[in-house]
């Protein structure tokens, strides 16, 4: 009787039924119920208010806000960036006054500070210099040198990823891996690895390599070994078939055919995937940095930490000019190159 | 009739001889039935047949792409197994319908592709072939009738029958014994058809190669073979030169039915 009164497309009888049903509701009504759980749970509703707050404040229709205060404050905090590196020249040994580096300086600063006489009880000011080097573009080129660390901490660990990735995307194609065992490990393992975050085996590595570059190239390798791993894999998969067959009639092996068939079609592919890699290893290096994996990051936890705000927004504009830049050159890099 | 292996050993050197081989995929379609003959020597073989009587099951048998059930085929002096297919593969070389080229390598590499199993293992990885090689890749370019600046072109940008003239060179490039084709003009327009024909059989001519193709069209089959051979159902229905080819060996080929009026126009 159901089945007369709402036949389903299968049936037989010529109509065409409107695509949605009571199911189709039932089911939107479920998804809706469990979004607004969830919603309670991260705290969505406080988001709401927090951020509705922000914007009457920013018309002027309410008082100050929350978040537009601690927004606002950090902003300022930011700027003026520090650009000059400036030390006490008496912690330094090794300045030669005579012979200061490029562009440096010494600047004398007086301080007064007030000290208890014992005869008198009086305070009596007391003057004294310190002498400062001041180099007026010394944090910026030091940043600027973090950010090199963190673009070839990025270089090498996409360099590490097709090493590994290539190999592996081999023997984890179904119609080239040597042996079914074979390449189910080979799925395993690159599941693994993409399975891993950056951040979490930064974390780890840097315990067994110590702070530096070394533990955010291996990071960031692994990682994105287990992400190339699978695309390369799948491509080779997909391949067309014709071209490989010739070569096999011909009797080729099956590296040769790889070579020659597969690696002429999957090629532009394999560029545009890595040249993704490369651009995410970019802002993950960062990242990773923040737990001293190396890099511009490592910099950047560091004088968050030390609340030098300043140097944090030095820090920040040389990150962001640098991904965007990079983000240029690479789209340009892929219209050369596909 | 005589047997047809018969026929070909008497005084001439056989290439290819099938005895009783058969095929049947798993899924129980018998595409080969009892399938003997044997080609000698330099001669143009023409295999026809209906759609689905086993010509594409047929040569690829001869070069191992398809393993037979039953029966033994004899290659180039060798009896095929798996030990030999590496050498008959070698010295077996094969045209296909759809061309089967590297369509985003350039023309030179995909002939260059015809040698990729003859060269050193470094020298097939890196595509840095010997210069004889390149030489005589550029000749065969060349001698199919393609122009010089056509080498460096990529061959998915080249026109269908082009684009067969580079498997026509491919396939010659390490002179083999033996061509197959399997329907290399089913996808070209009728002139360029009969060109290609013309092509493969004056190119397998100067190299006295021997050619096994499978032809969809008789009036072209009757043009160009030496011998034809008829295949329907996975069996071999008929056997001999064109000029036997008549409407009662059409009739046993395709069924009745088949339009011989065809033929008389081609001819
Ligand atoms: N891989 C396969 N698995 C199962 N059946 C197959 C396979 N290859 C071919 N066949 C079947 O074997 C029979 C012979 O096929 P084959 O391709 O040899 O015919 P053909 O003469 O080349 O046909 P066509 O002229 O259409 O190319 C057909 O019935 C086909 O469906
Ligand atoms: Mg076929």
């Amino acid at each position: 009787m159901i089945r007369a009164i709402r036949p389903r497309f299968r049936d037989t009888a010529a109509r065409l039924d409107p695509p949605y049903d009571w199911r189709t509701a039932l089911a939107v009504l479920v998804v809706g119920f469990c979004l607004i759980l969830s919603g309670q749970r991260v705290e969505l509703d406080r988001f709401t208010a927090l951020t509705g707050e922000a914007i009457l404040a920013q018309l002027g229709l309410a008082e100050e806000s929350q978040v537009g205060r601690g927004l606002g404050r950090m902003i300022q905090s930011l700027f003026p960036i520090a650009v000059e590196e400036r030390r006490e020249l008496a912690r330094l040994s090794e300045i030669d006054r005579e012979n200061l580096p490029w562009l440096a300086r010494i600047e004398r600063v007086e301080t007064t500070r007030y000290e208890l006489d014992r005869q008198t009880l009086q305070l009596v000011p007391i003057v004294e210099t310190k002498e400062y080097l001041v180099e007026p573009f010394g944090y910026l080129l030091r940043v600027l040198g973090k950010m090199l660390e963190t673009l070839e901490i990025a270089l090498w660990a996409t360099i590490l990823s097709v090493l590994l990735s290539a190999p592996l995307a081999i023997l984890a194609a179904a119609n080239y891996t040597p042996h079914r065992s074979v390449y189910l490990a080979a799925r395993g393992l690159v599941s693994f690895l993409r399975a891993i975050p950056e951040l979490v085996s930064a974390l780890f590595l840097v315990l067994a390599f110590g702070f530096g570059p070394i533990a955010g190239i291996l990071a960031l390798g692994l990682h994105a070994a287990g992400f190339l791993g699978k695309f390369y894999a799948e491509d080779i998969e997909a391949a067309d078939k014709k071209p490989q067959e010739a070569l096999l009639a011909l009797g080729a092996s099956k590296l040769r055919v790889l070579r020659s068939a597969v690696l002429p079609q999957v090629a532009p592919s394999y560029v545009a995937y890595t040249l993704y890699i490369l651009d995410r290893n970019v802002r993950m290096a960062t990242v990773v940095g923040l737990v001293g994996a190396g890099g511009i990051g490592q910099e950047l936890k560091g004088r968050y930490d030390l609340f030098e705000y300043d140097h944090v927004g030095t820090i920040l504009v040389v990150i962001f000019v640098t991904v965007f830049l990079l983000d240029q050159l690479s789209a340009r890099l892929r219209a050369r190159l596909l | 009739m005589t047997s047809p292996v018969d026929q070909a050993t008497v005084g001439e050197r056989v290439v290819l001889a099938f005895h009783d081989v058969r095929k049947t995929f798993p899924d129980g379609t018998k595409a080969l039935d009892g399938v003997s003959f044997a080609v000698p020597r330099g001669q143009f073989c023409v295999l026809l047949g209906p759609s689905g009587s086993g010509k594409s099951t047929l040569l690829r048998c001869v070069n191992g792409l398809v393993a037979p059930d039953a029966g033994t085929i004899e290659v180039i002096g060798r009896r095929s197994s798996p030990r030999t297919l590496p050498e008959i593969r070698r010295r077996v070389a094969m045209v296909h319908q759809h061309f089967n080229l590297v369509e985003r390598a350039p023309v030179g590499i995909n002939v260059l592709t015809g040698a990729i199993a003859q060269v050193p293992a470094w020298r097939a990885l890196l595509h840095w072939f010997p210069e004889p090689l390149r030489n005589k890749a550029v000749a065969l370019v060349l001698r199919v009738g393609l122009e010089p600046q056509h080498l460096h072109r990529r061959v998915g940008e080249l026109s269908g029958g082009q684009q067969q003239r580079v498997g026509i060179a491919r396939a010659f490039l390490c002179d083999p014994d033996l061509l197959l084709a399997d329907e290399p003009v089913a996808s070209l327009d009728p002139t360029t058809a009969q060109d290609i024909l013309s092509l493969l059989r004056e190119a397998a001519r100067e190299r006295s190669a021997t050619v096994l193709c499978s032809l969809h069209q008789p009036e072209l089959a009757v043009r160009f073979a030496d011998r034809i051979l008829g295949l329907r159902a996975g069996r071999i229905v008929f056997d001999g030169p064109p000029e036997r080819l008549d409407d009662a060996a059409l009739a046993r080929i395709y069924g009745h039915g088949f339009p011989t009026d065809r033929l008389e126009l081609a001819a």
